[in-house]
Order: structure tokens, then C-alpha cells, then sequence
């Protein structure tokens, strides 16, 4: 039976971390699956799935890499992966929906934002934000995809959503993300 | 006469190169009517011919297959080329031989597209849409081309800078 970890990693950005990463995980035998990385300004993320060699279990994991990236000063986390949550599934077919939100930027966005959609039983499935503009005006901008169970929830969560406008002081739209199979 | 298997990467038929056909041969006859069988028999709007592993430069597209789209109706075109494109826009786009996987690719909004007739005439296509976006996909298949090879943003990065 196969195991599964999944690692949190980050550290300043340079050349390297990735191949350094994966290189310690082929090392430990470890075999790299899914994974989302990306920079956040000056730090570069890295989320990574793994299945797991024998004889590692997740919680060694990150005592096990630490070694190898002390040099890049990553900070790492490892936690077991549920089988259930790691199994291949093929993907449903779900009503998907991107959200974009944007406005002059203050506490209290995402958190509203997210709360609506959560009150409509909107999944965030994927979900980007970024603080832009100029110095002393900032904006700020999110991109979120949502999921619905029922596509007849949308029209409920788009009239909240069109609530929140005036409230929160931004523009948004919610959209159906038209996917296509040829 | 026969419905095929649709083959899915990593079958190298879909990284190959694809020959240019006679319409007159009666190989490429039976191409275009297995196409057709297996496009009938398939949940999709459109196939090329390396999909059910014929190295030939043969597509259907039939986008009324789907709810709510008309399109040209049935075509098919042997030895297709796109003449022009307009319209950028970016399209999560699936593909039945890269099965649970989508991917953000440029496409285009309009497609003139020229190719032959299985009688052997030559006809333009001027397709818009979502039948426009089936052609760029098929042609894309006879150049051993998948959407993988065209994604052009990850996930919901909407933010990449343009260089």
C-alpha cells in the first residue's frame, strides 16, 4: 500500500530551490506527484504531494530533508496524506466558476468575499491574490475558482456577491468557467 | 468499417507526423468513415485521424453534437490548413486523449480554414466560436500538437506581466 505526505516548503528566491528539493526527495527515495509552487514577492512556495519509500513515514520526512536544504534556508513542513484524499480521481463534472474581485485595497476583502461564498456552499478549489498599483493606492486583486454543487446556486451566491460591491468598495464578476473537450 | 479505440498519450501516434492524402484513395475512404463511426460512438465534437492512430491529415468536426451549438454541422476536411485567425482569447481546453486534465490555452475566436472534401474539392471554412476553437484543436492534431504543448498560464494566474 502505497503512502502519501504532503510537504510546505518556502524560502528566500534564488536559482536552485526547486532542483535542490527534488533532488533530496529522489535522494530519500521519495517520489514527487501533484505540486503547486510559486513566488510570493521575494519567497518562493512550494506545496508538494509525495508518496513515500518504505520505511519513511511522514513525520520523519522533514527531520530527514533538512539536511539537504539547510543551505537554501527553507523552512519545511510534512504531514500524512489521508489515502482516501490521495487516491487519482477522475475529476466530476461540477459547475465551475472564477470569481475575480478587485478594489483599492484594506483589511477585510478576502475574508468577506470567502465567507459569502462559503454561506452559498461555494468550494474554493483555486485561488490567487495580489497587491498592486502604486504605493500609496493600492489594489488589490483576487481570482478565485469556485465550485457549486448545483449550477442553480450561482444565481443565489452572484446577488450576494453583487451586495458585497458597495460594502466592500470593489468590482467583481462571476462567471461560468466555460471548459471545453474536443 | 469499424468504431476504433480513441488512443491516449503516451501513444506515439498522437507525437507523430501526419501524411497529406489523395481523395481518391480508397484507404483514406475507410479513414474518414471509421472517423466518423468513432466520432458518432464518442462523447466529443471532433476528431483527427492520429487519434484513432491513422498517420493521415484527416479531421471531423461536428459541433452540433453538442447542446445549444450548430456550427457548419458535419465536416470533413482532408489536408486541412488555417489560413487566418482572429481574435485571441484564452480557452481551459480538455482533449479526449489527455483524459482529466484541462489546460488555460490561447485560441482564437475565428478560424478560416481550407482543406478538401472527401469528393476532393477544396472549400474555406469561416468558423466562430466554439466550432472555431474545435478546428484550431484538430489541426493542432495533425501537426502531432496536444493542448499540453499550448498551455500558457497555470491555474488562475491571471497576474503573469507581459514581457
Amino acid at each position: 500500500m502505497d503512502h502519501f505526505a504532503i510537504i510546505t516548503a518556502f524560502g528566500p528566491d534564488r536559482p536552485g530551490i526547486v532542483a535542490l528539493m527534488a533532488d533530496s526527495l529522489h535522494q530519500l527515495g521519495c517520489n514527487i506527484e501533484d505540486t503547486c509552487m510559486t513566488r510570493l514577492r521575494g519567497e518562493f512556495t512550494m506545496m508538494l504531494m509525495v508518496r513515500l519509500p518504505e520505511g519513511i513515514v511522514a513525520e520523519d520526512l522533514g527531520r530527514r530533508l533538512t539536511p539537504f536544504t539547510t543551505p537554501l534556508d527553507l523552512a519545511i513542513l510534512c504531514r500524512a496524506m489521508p489515502d482516501q484524499a490521495a487516491s487519482r480521481q477522475t475529476p466530476l463534472e461540477i459547475p465551475t466558476f472564477m470569481l475575480s474581485v478587485y478594489g483599492a485595497d484594506h483589511p477585510g476583502i478576502v475574508a468577506q468575499v470567502a465567507r459569502t461564498v462559503a454561506q452559498h456552499q461555494g468550494n474554493i478549489t483555486d485561488m490567487n491574490t495580489r497587491v498592486i498599483g502604486s504605493g500609496d493606492r493600492p489594489i488589490y486583486v483576487m481570482v478565485m475558482e469556485v465550485q457549486l454543487q448545483e449550477a442553480q446556486q450561482a444565481d443565489q451566491l452572484r446577488q450576494a456577491l453583487e451586495q458585497l460591491k458597495p460594502l466592500l468598495g470593489v468590482d467583481l464578476t462571476f462567471r461560468l468557467l466555460e471548459s471545453v473537450t474536443f | 468499417m469499424a468504431i476504433r479505440p480513441i488512443l491516449q498519450y503516451p501513444h506515439q501516434a498522437l507525437k507523430s507526423t501526419n501524411a497529406a492524402v489523395v481523395p481518391s484513395d480508397p484507404a483514406v475512404q475507410a479513414v474518414v468513415q471509421d472517423m466518423l463511426d468513432t466520432l458518432a460512438a464518442s462523447p466529443g465534437v471532433a476528431l483527427a485521424a492520429p487519434q484513432i492512430g491513422q498517420a493521415v491529415q484527416v479531421i471531423v468536426v461536428d459541433v452540433s453534437r453538442k447542446k445549444g451549438e450548430r456550427g457548419h454541422g458535419l465536416v470533413v476536411l482532408l489536408n486541412p490548413v488555417i489560413l487566418s485567425l482572429e481574435g485571441k482569447k484564452s480557452v481551459r481546453e480538455g482533449c479526449l486523449s489527455v483524459p482529466d486534465y484541462t489546460g488555460n490555452v490561447l485560441r482564437y475566436e475565428e478560424a478560416l480554414v481550407e482543406g478538401l472534401t472527401p469528393e476532393g474539392r477544396v472549400v474555406t471554412v469561416s468558423a466562430s466560436g466554439f466550432e472555431a476553437l474545435a478546428f484550431q484543436h484538430e489541426v493542432d492534431h495533425l501537426n502531432g500538437l496536444l493542448f499540453l504543448d499550448r498551455i500558457e498560464s497555470l491555474s488562475t494566474d491571471l497576474f503573469r506581466r507581459k514581457k
